[in-house]
């Protein structure tokens, strides 16, 4: 009463002051509600993936997203194929800020911003992969700020990723394995087109064959590495010979399994070896494999046009090196033969003439020797001295 | 102490510097090579990371070898010197009586003979050792040059003679080196003392030992004493020309045998190539 009473009665203004403020307050809070009421609405009860595809299976819906357009139509069979469907995956476990009709805006102002955004979702369950791939010449790419770098989605899509590694293999399935290629081709699609005409790669795409390498067998998955590098150079005759040495696939083709043991044999075998185990990093001017054999255009050797079986192919390769090399040239590589009377006589009777020379005139000489050991205990013992 | 035993020079200076730079050389060029023939091998890549590198071992290999060259042509011209002006015996040469001497010295260790065969100035041994080394090198010297220059090589050769080369220098040292670890470590090392080749000198309890003939020769007057001074003057004369001019072929020979051939490019082109994409970036 003592302040009414000093105050007298608020003036009227005051208390249309305290009605905008409070509507002001009501519509912010109201206005805000969707964004932040959500997750408590929906605790528990997540909307369903057929909540989200009643609308996103509608064909032709798309996001604009600065000068971009994304589509945001989910096929709904082939999501249900995918191994994220099968999984019982939500939505909603990677799309988190959505969870209600208005959803909150989009603020990416390219497809490809958008991505990035959500990219951090496949780390949820994806940690190793995720990690790998962060040690990648993707991530460095992506890093360097180029526009082009791939982020998880662009080789999983994953409203349609299907299953890669099989339940009980555990391993990489066949078709997998056969789709690999293609991903890739999305954007090296100039190594795609010479590994498609390779021995390996016709052999992958046209017959579906499984023994021969399909991308990731040399570059690795997540952590690929940049390939220009001396260090990947120096590591090829081991890459190669991963394959190249196993029997249980090189028999059913006939090829020889000794390629790097030839290899490291020759002059530039022993020298990329020892080189290699020393300085790993350095390049080496020395060859490899893929300096003859090709990259991702690999033929097979007796090819008529290319193979390297054939003398005046293989000087071709000789003089990127060896610029001042004629036809005889070739013949100083053995060609991954083991020298027999047949192939490379002449290499095969030397190591002949010293695999018997050696043990037949050291033998002869400790023969030699241990007679005269002989002769000097013998004299000892009787206390003869010869002079 | 008694009166100093007589000695006899059996290895002047120059000769024992000859075979310290040979020793140097040898166990160096088997150092750097052996494990360019045996990379998988521990000890190779011991050796490679001790000296920095596979490239560094070429390097030590064909300095060493041009030392080995330069050290022949010394030796040839001594010979040439030895032959020509001071007319000396042929003591090194190979005969009938050295196969006799290792059948004596072999049936002597077996105790079917009573005593052992008098030799000269060089055993039946050592004279195998020095053939050998002539073989040895003949082989290396040959072998290497094909390895050292292959492209100018297999212009006259099959190119199979280059793995072949390679393989015969491989097999060539393999045996240089257990013959040298058996054959002269014993006989010089265990048998005979290793002095000899530090001092040049031996007693003559030694040399009656070892070899008794040439001490009877050295005896007797008429080992060899050289010519008299004025014909050895007038054969100098002849022969120092000669030996100048044929020094400067062979130098060459071996400035030819060393610079030939730029083998190989020291550097490939790096991978020029496009790995970037070319297509835009899918769309999830």
């Amino acid at each position: 009463m003592r302040l009414r009473t000093r105050l007298g009665p608020p003036p009227f203004w005051i208390l249309g002051l305290l009605l905008v403020l409070g509507m002001l307050f009501f519509i912010m809070t109201f206005l805000a509600t969707p964004i932040q009421a959500a997750p408590d609405a929906y605790q528990g009860e997540q909307p369903s993936n057929d909540f989200c595809l009643a609308c996103h299976q509608e064909e032709g819906i798309a996001l604009t997203l600065g000068s971009d357009s994304l589509p945001v139509t989910i096929n709904p069979t082939l999501f249900g194929l995918s191994v994220h469907a099968e999984e019982g995956i939500n939505c909603v476990d990677c799309h988190t800020n959505i969870s209600e009709y208005p959803h909150p805006d989009v603020q990416a102002k390219s497809v490809h911003d958008f991505s990035v955004e959500l990219n951090v979702s496949c780390k949820d369950c994806h940690e190793e992969q995720y990690s790998n791939a962060q040690d990648s010449i993707h991530q460095k790419a992506f890093d360097e700020g180029k526009a082009n770098a791939p982020l998880c989605s662009n080789c999983h899509n994953p409203h349609t990723q299907g299953r890669v590694i099989g339940t009980e293999s555990k391993q990489l399935t066949i078709s997998a394995r056969l789709h690999i290629p293609e991903t890739c081709a999305q954007c090296h699609s100039d190594k795609y087109e010479q590994y498609k005409t390779s021995v390996h790669g016709k052999a992958l795409t046209e017959e579906g064959n499984i023994d021969v390498p399909t991308c990731t067998d040399c570059h690795g998955v997540h952590n690929i590495q940049d390939p220009t590098t001396a260090s990947f150079r120096n590591t090829t005759p081991a890459l190669c010979a991963d394959c190249h040495d196993n029997a249980g696939i090189m028999d059913k083709y006939g090829i020889s399994t000794n390629v790097l043991e030839t290899y490291v044999a020759d002059f530039h075998g022993t020298n990329v070896k020892l080189f290699g185990d020393q300085s790993p990093d350095e390049p080496t001017n020395k060859a490899v494999c893929t300096d003859c054999h090709g990259v991702h255009d690999i033929a097979k050797v007796d090819n008529p046009e290319t193979g390297i079986a054939l003398r005046e192919n293989l000087l071709v390769k000789c003089q990127r090196c060896h610029p001042d090399a004629t036809a005889n040239f070739p013949g100083a590589w053995m060609s991954h033969y083991v020298p027999s009377p047949q192939h490379y006589p002449i290499v095969y009777y030397v190591n002949l003439f010293y695999k018997i020379m050696i043990p037949t005139i050291i033998g002869g000489m400790i023969f030699f020797i241990l007679t005269d050991i002989y002769r000097r205990i013998a004299s000892r013992g009787k206390g003869v001295q010869h002079s | 102490m008694s009166a100093k035993p007589k000695t006899y020079e059996r290895f002047p200076l120059a000769r024992r510097i000859e075979h310290w730079i040979l020793v140097l050389s040898f166990v160096t060029l088997a150092g750097t090579g052996l494990p360019q023939k045996y990379p998988n091998s521990p000890v190779s890549i011991f050796i490679v990371r001790t000296l920095g590198g596979i490239e560094n071992l070429y390097d030590i290999h064909h300095f060493m070898s041009v030392i080995v060259m330069l050290a022949v042509i010394y030796h040839l011209l001594t010979i040439a010197y030895h032959v020509f002006v001071l007319r000396s015996k042929w003591s090194m040469m190979l005969s009938l009586q050295d196969v006799k001497d290792a059948i004596q010295v072999l049936l002597y260790n077996l105790r079917i003979k009573k005593s052992p065969p008098k030799m000269g100035r060089y055993t039946f041994d050592e004279k195998f050792e020095y053939w050998a080394f002539v073989w040895g090198y003949s082989i290396m010297g040959i072998t290497g040059f094909i390895m050292w220059n292959p492209i100018t090589a297999t212009k006259f050769v099959p190119g199979e003679f280059v793995p072949a080369a390679k393989a015969a220098h491989g097999g060539e040292a393999v045996l240089a080196v257990l013959a040298i670890l058996v054959w002269h470590m014993y006989h010089v090392g265990i048998k005979r003392s290793a002095k000899l080749m530090f001092s040049g000198k031996q007693t003559e309890e030694e040399m009656l030992d070892e070899h008794p003939l040439e001490l009877e020769e050295i005896k007797a007057g008429v080992a060899d004493r050289g010519p008299d001074p004025v014909t050895l003057r007038k054969r100098q004369m002849i022969f120092f020309p000669v030996a100048a001019l044929m020094t400067i072929v062979m130098l060459t020979g071996v400035y030819k045998y060393i610079t030939t051939e730029e083998t190989a490019l020291t550097t490939i082109p790096p991978i020029s190539t496009t790995v970037e994409s070319p297509l835009q970036t899918p769309q999830p």
